[in-house]
């Protein structure tokens, strides 16, 4: 957890509950056991914020090249997400080569996915405040402003503390290694 | 120019809704982000005002504003607007929506070409004035939008007028540095700034779903000499970030999936469940 909060560390920041009609504990169970069977797990996801290929994966390259690596932050919510639990069989790092999904993993009602390992429960609060958007559109501004209305994800980077800046924290519930490729883009082909 | 009439706003919403019905959905990998609908409303009056008369080029436009300036002026919604309208884009299905909503509505004066703009401009280059809303350049300190101004000027041979319409934010640090660099760019390439409209534009974009864009206007000071030498673009430290960080463009032309049922519901999204006969 020090580790997270250190100025200079990246993450991606999602808030996480029911997905594809899934409640969040019955998915930590499935991930859990796709990370022991598969060696990796797929955390599937939509919209723009953490695009695959234009925001995850050059940010998660920066810090690999640094010797480091970006950390899947979680805060659990009650929520509800009627998409359909349909499971993608493709998955594509660049989304012109696409290739099966192993059948020990299985992503649902999402378009893209985390590269995901090392899931595991974790509680610590992220002063949102002491966070920038650390790529594309958004890019410097503070996470505490940034994380409001539909946007509830974000690749942030921590920052120096700024104790003039009153502090708002999100607890954060669920930790994970996001791995190489650490994004993709899936796919259901058979219906 | 024309007395300028008054625009029954219902008559221009509806046809603006009319062009938008006709796009196809942004592919986001490529920065196609569509400006919402009232904004272009206002940027096509706009746009018409400021081209009448005018032979008008645009680099790039999924948002279609090419499209809502002719039509606006075809229904007699204004009574001004540009005597020819070419688009040059890398997507065919942009191509091919600018074409068929041609036909269809009988707009003669505006065509598409499928271009990519890391190729030499194809002419030809006596343009009046050109319009581009090209990738921000977030992550390349505008350098992707230099590259549609650049294409933009020869359009235009380095002696017209055009709008650059690019990221203006006052909390993004990153849109101030780019908005320099772009109005620095356009005096090194024999442009002036002559009007910046600020704030003007929102999208539909959800990982900055306040970022607005402005304006900028540029003319190009009388005298300035251009070799009528377009040449492609290959310098790796130009494209490294076009797309977004580490993204440099790998993709030349988007081409369209040819369908008979254009513009219906695709068949693979749906599936009919029947009365029980008696």
């Amino acid at each position: 957890m020090a580790d997270i909060l250190k100025p200079g560390q990246g993450l991606l920041y999602m808030k996480v509950g029911m997905h594809a009609q899934e409640g969040l504990e019955a998915i930590i169970e499935r991930k859990t056991r796709e990370i022991e069977e598969a060696g990796h797990a797929l955390w599937g996801y939509g919209g723009s914020t953490c695009h695959p290929q234009t925001m995850v994966q050059p940010f998660a390259k920066g810090y690999e090249r640094r010797g480091s690596r970006i950390y899947l932050c979680m805060e659990p919510m009650e929520s509800s997400h009627f998409a359909d639990p349909l499971r993608a069989d493709e998955f594509s790092v660049d989304g012109l080569k696409w290739e099966e999904i192993p059948e020990a993993v299985n992503v649902l009602g999402s378009r893209y996915a985390l590269v995901i390992k090392d899931l595991r429960k974790e509680e610590f609060e992220l002063p949102l405040e002491n966070t920038r958007v650390a790529l594309g559109n958004s890019m410097g501004k503070s996470g505490s402003r940034y994380i409001s209305g539909r946007v509830d994800k974000a690749c942030l980077e921590i920052a120096e503390k700024d104790p003039s800046v009153p502090e708002r924290t999100v607890h954060i519930g669920l930790v994970a290694d996001i791995v190489e490729p650490y994004a993709v883009y899936v796919r259901n082909r058979r219906g | 120019m024309a007395e300028p009439k008054e625009i029954d706003l219902r008559l221009a919403i509806n046809a603006i809704s009319d062009v938008v019905q006709n796009r196809p959905r942004p592919l986001r990998e490529f920065d196609q982000i569509y400006m919402k609908t009232g904004d272009m409303v206002l940027q096509s009056e706009l746009v018409a005002r400021w081209s009448d008369g005018k032979r008008l080029a645009f680099i790039g436009d999924g948002d279609a504003i090419s499209i809502c300036v002719a039509y606006l002026h075809k229904r007699d919604i204004i009574n001004y607007g540009p005597s020819e309208i070419v688009v040059y884009d890398f997507d065919e299905r942009i191509c091919g929506a600018v074409t068929r909503f041609a036909d269809m509505e009988r707009l003669s004066n505006v065509r598409a070409e499928l271009y990519n703009c890391l190729d030499a401009f194809p002419g030809p280059t006596n343009y009046d004035c050109f319009y581009t809303n090209p990738p921000w350049g977030a992550s390349n300190e505008g350098e992707s939008v230099k590259v549609f101004m650049q294409r933009g000027m020869e359009a235009v041979g380095y002696s017209g007028e055009g709008m650059v319409v690019i990221a203006d934010d006052l909390d993004l640090e990153w849109t101030k540095r780019v908005l320099a660099k772009v109005q620095s760019y356009s005096i090194d390439s024999g442009f002036y700034v002559q009007k910046m409209m600020s704030r003007l534009h929102s999208y539909h974009l959800d990982d900055a779903p306040d970022l607005r864009s402005c304006n900028l206007v540029i003319r190009a000071v009388a005298g300035h000499e251009w070799t009528g030498n377009s040449v492609a673009i290959s310098d790796p430290a130009r494209l490294a970030n076009f797309y977004g960080r580490e993204n440099p463009p790998r993709v030349k032309y988007v081409r369209e999936m040819k369908r008979l049922d254009y513009g219906k519901a695709h068949e693979d999204e749906y599936a009919f469940e029947m009365l029980e006969e008696n």
